[in-house]
């Protein structure tokens, strides 16, 4: 007897409709084997689905069975099948009956019959979305990952007994209520607060620009000074994810298996902070089955690269691509997958290889040359796309008396880059961009527009500083958000005079 | 500018050597050198050293005496080792001197590797780069002081920036002290490392010095001309940043603290001050700057 039902694969973030048949012939060897391109993972789901029943306590046919996963020249891969070949095989035999709707059956099989979490739910449930399906039936622990996607019924399938009791009408399985994806993010809270990290005004007003104009930034310091922490906090100032954001989030977090069971919604910016020993591929994406990389996972959120002269060069000059175009793709023989990667890069790198070059209490000890081929490790053109520059020092936390220490929260610093942002928004509507981080010259021109004596100064500066072109722009994009920041329409002296504060300068 | 290694190595022999050179224990066979021999350059010398690793106050240092001694016409000589060797090298040249660079290696090992570029441009300004060694003799651990001789023999004074208490630089000032030169050396603060040498010398002979003024009286120069600075004209907050930092320097952070005002203002100013001259800035601290008068 052939059945059919429906399940998804999935090429990177693209979800593709998949049938399963399965059938159960009254001749021939038993045997159960599975056709259409299986990897591993899924060749395997024969003795978990087996077991599975026949511990649920299904009579398991023995007979020649065969499974078939259409379109079969797409490779399918994971343990998602599991869920829609028991299905299959208990229709086959006749165990449960299905009404002719479609629905689409995803998840991984516990030889106990317990379904387990499995990565992908929220892709599954936009597909189901965009092919006007109805129903999906999912793991327990993976359905709130569904529950935000509207217009889809999501059942919670907890084992394949309370499966085969929900479809024989014994006990119905409750669907999830579908959750309001704004409320939800209106209630998560910052994880880390601004004002836990004491001292270090001068970095923080530098995060704070960053922030409104979406600037990526280097911080030099000692260790210990808390740059990590800095680095932290700063989702927390960036604006609240808006819906569309925290579902494209989400989507990555879904397919990476990065979601833990019973998660739902991904509703905070995402905080990444790859060790430096990441290989290229971690970082940017790829793979033969070409998966999201950190940067990916890091979208819409903060890319955080401690030891930034530590990595390998190579490395670096990827990230070069994805900065500009807030995208990556993976080229691989079988075809080009596009990863979204829209994120702040926060560098941090400390001043010299010990660490404690201008330090207060500590005597640097590298030798002149190490610190020289230390610092020209960090330079080259990864840091053109890095606006902001400034020193984190070490602080010496018992000397700051209380009542000096700046105590302000990420929420009242959030509320001034929000305003600032809004401007930019108003600005750029037109435009291909979205933040004076991202402008080009040629919006440079257009929106920054130096007022006489502003002009001047900078002027003074270049020949001062020695600033290159790159830089010469820089602290005019710097500026601009500064003004922005103060609601000033035009860029003043004394935006330009601050800018100039965050110039990339030579350490050492 | 021209590759150091297409320069011509020259040699002089003992007897060809300017009179108080031979003076020199243990004396020199045969001295090699790249560059423009000119006895000129001999004729008034100071040995500038201290040194491998320099702080920001050594920095400082070299900045503020050597321009003033090569104005007056002085020839600096140094070790051209890293650190404060290689910056009075720089600072010297920047100030439009000459400079001698006595090196502890043959003429072709470059040592250090960094100073491949100031090697080329020392000859292209027609400095002297000299060695005792055969030229491809590389540099080790007893070829540093035993050049120090030299440094110290060709000058009339020594003059010492910066020091730890084992540091190369002590060795020099006391061949100095034997070759009847002057030493002098400039004092630091006690609890800096790279200053106990130096304090050490002038307990133990040598002269304390604090301005170009000062080491030309002590190498029996008439007063020199002292530049002129000009004023500048500070606003009220502008006043303050430069009362606070007359005393310390201060990274942005704690000015702001002791200043009562905010980063972004203070920001600011600092900006300002920066390009007129008044503040500099030095891995995130800000000091007053060197040409500020008050």
């Amino acid at each position: 007897m052939l059945t059919k039902v429906w399940s998804m694969a999935h090429q990177g973030l693209q979800a593709i409709e998949i049938e399963v048949e399965v059938n159960v012939a009254s001749r021939g060897f038993p045997s159960f084997n599975i056709v259409g391109l299986p990897t591993k993972a899924v060749e395997e789901a024969k003795e978990r689905v087996r077991t599975a029943l026949i511990n649920t306590g299904v009579d398991f046919p023995s007979k020649k069975i065969t499974v078939n996963l259409a379109p079969a020249d797409i490779p399918k891969e994971g343990s998602a099948y599991d869920l829609p070949m028991a299905v299959g095989i208990l229709l086959a035999n006749g165990e449960i009956v299905l009404d002719g709707t479609k629905r689409y059956f995803y998840g991984e099989v516990g030889l106990d019959g317990k379904l387990r979490h499995t990565k992908g739910v929220f892709l599954l449930a936009s597909l189901a979305k965009e092919k006007g399906v109805k129903e999906i039936l999912v793991p327990k622990l993976s359905a709130n990952e569904a529950s935000v996607v509207s217009g889809v019924r999501v059942l919670p399938v907890d084992s394949l007994v309370s499966l085969i009791r929900h479809f024989r009408e014994e006990k119905k399985i409750k669907a999830l209520k579908n959750l309001a994806g704004k409320e939800l993010i209106e209630e998560a809270e910052v994880d880390f607060d601004f004002s836990e990290v004491v001292g270090q005004e001068q970095a923080k007003r530098a995060l704070e620009i960053a922030a409104a104009g979406g600037h990526n930034v280097l911080m030099v310091g000692p260790p210990g000074s808390g740059k990590t922490m800095l680095a932290r906090a700063m989702p927390g100032i960036l604006p609240e994810l808006t819906e569309r954001e925290a579902l494209e989030v989400t989507r990555i977090y879904s397919v990476t298996g990065n979601i833990e069971p019973g998660g739902g919604l991904i509703r905070r910016r995402p905080f990444r902070a790859p060790h430096h020993t990441t290989s290229k591929m971690g970082l940017i994406g790829g793979g033969s089955k070409p998966m999201p990389g950190e940067i990916s996972l890091a979208h819409r959120g903060v890319l955080f690269l401690d030891e930034f002269a530590e990595y390998p060069r190579t490395v670096l000059e990827a990230l070069r691509q994805p900065l500009e175009d807030g995208m990556v793709s993976v080229v691989r023989v079988a075809g080009t997958v596009k990863f979204p990667a829209r994120f702040m890069l926060i560098a941090a790198a400390n001043p010299c290889p010990c660490g404690f070059l201008g330090h207060k209490k500590k005597e640097c000890k590298c030798l002149p040359g190490q610190i020289i081929n230390y610092q020209k490790r960090m330079s080259g053109p990864i840091l053109d796309r890095i606006d902001i520059h400034v020193q984190v020092p070490f602080v010496e936390v018992e000397k700051l008396r209380d009542d000096v220490v700046m105590k302000e929260n990420s929420l009242q610093v959030r509320q001034r880059v929000v305003k600032a942002r809004k401007i930019q928004e108003e600005r750029f509507k037109n435009e291909t961009v979205f933040w004076n981080g991202e402008m080009k010259n040629k919006q440079i021109k257009k929106f920054s527009e130096l007022s006489k004596d502003a002009e001047r100064l900078l002027q003074q500066a270049a020949d001062k500083f020695q600033l290159s072109a790159r830089s010469y722009f820089r602290i005019i994009k710097v500026s601009r958000t500064i003004a922005d920041l103060e609601g000033s329409r035009g860029v003043e002296y004394s935006h330009v005079a601050e800018a100039l504060q965050y110039r990339v300068r030579e350490v050492g | 500018m021209k590759d150091w290694r297409q320069w011509q190595i020259g040699n002089v022999r003992f007897n060809e050597l300017p009179m108080s050179w031979r003076r020199i224990k243990p004396k020199i066979e045969k001295l090699y050198y790249r560059g423009h021999w000119d006895e000129q350059l001999f004729e008034k010398v100071i040995a500038v050293v201290g040194s491998r690793r320099v702080t920001r106050y050594g920095r400082r240092v070299v900045e503020m005496l050597v321009p003033g001694l090569v104005k007056v016409g002085y020839t600096i000589v140094s070790g051209f080792m890293y650190g404060v060797d290689t910056l009075a090298h720089k600072v010297c040249l920047e100030t439009g001197g000459r400079t001698v660079a006595v090196l502890g290696s043959g003429l072709d090992e470059l040592t250090p590797v960094e100073n491949d570029k100031l090697y080329s441009r020392l000859l292209a300004e027609n400095s002297l780069v000299v060695s005792e060694y055969e030229k491809n003799e590389q540099a080790r651990l007893w070829t540093f002081p035993q050049r120090n001789r030299i440094v110290a023999g060709m000058s009339r004074g020594v003059l010492v920036v910066e020091g730890g208490l084992k540091s190369g630089s002590l060795i020099t000032a006391r061949l100095g002290f034997q070759q009847k030169k002057k030493v002098m050396a400039v004092p630091g603060n006690i609890d800096s490392g790279m200053s106990k040498g130096t304090n050490w010398l002038i307990r133990n002979g040598a002269v304390l010095v604090s301005s170009v003024e000062e080491i030309l009286a002590e190498l029996g120069e008439e007063k020199a001309e002292v530049k002129v600075k000009q004023m500048q004209l500070l606003s009220r907050e502008e006043r303050r940043v430069v009362d606070v930092l007359q005393r310390e320097e201060m990274e942005v952070d704690e000015l702001a603290r002791a200043m009562m005002i905010d980063v972004p203002q203070l920001g600011r100013l600092l900006s300002e001050l920066s390009l007129r001259g008044v503040v500099e800035e030095f891995n995130g601290k800000y000091m007053l700057g060197l040409d500020y008068v008050d």
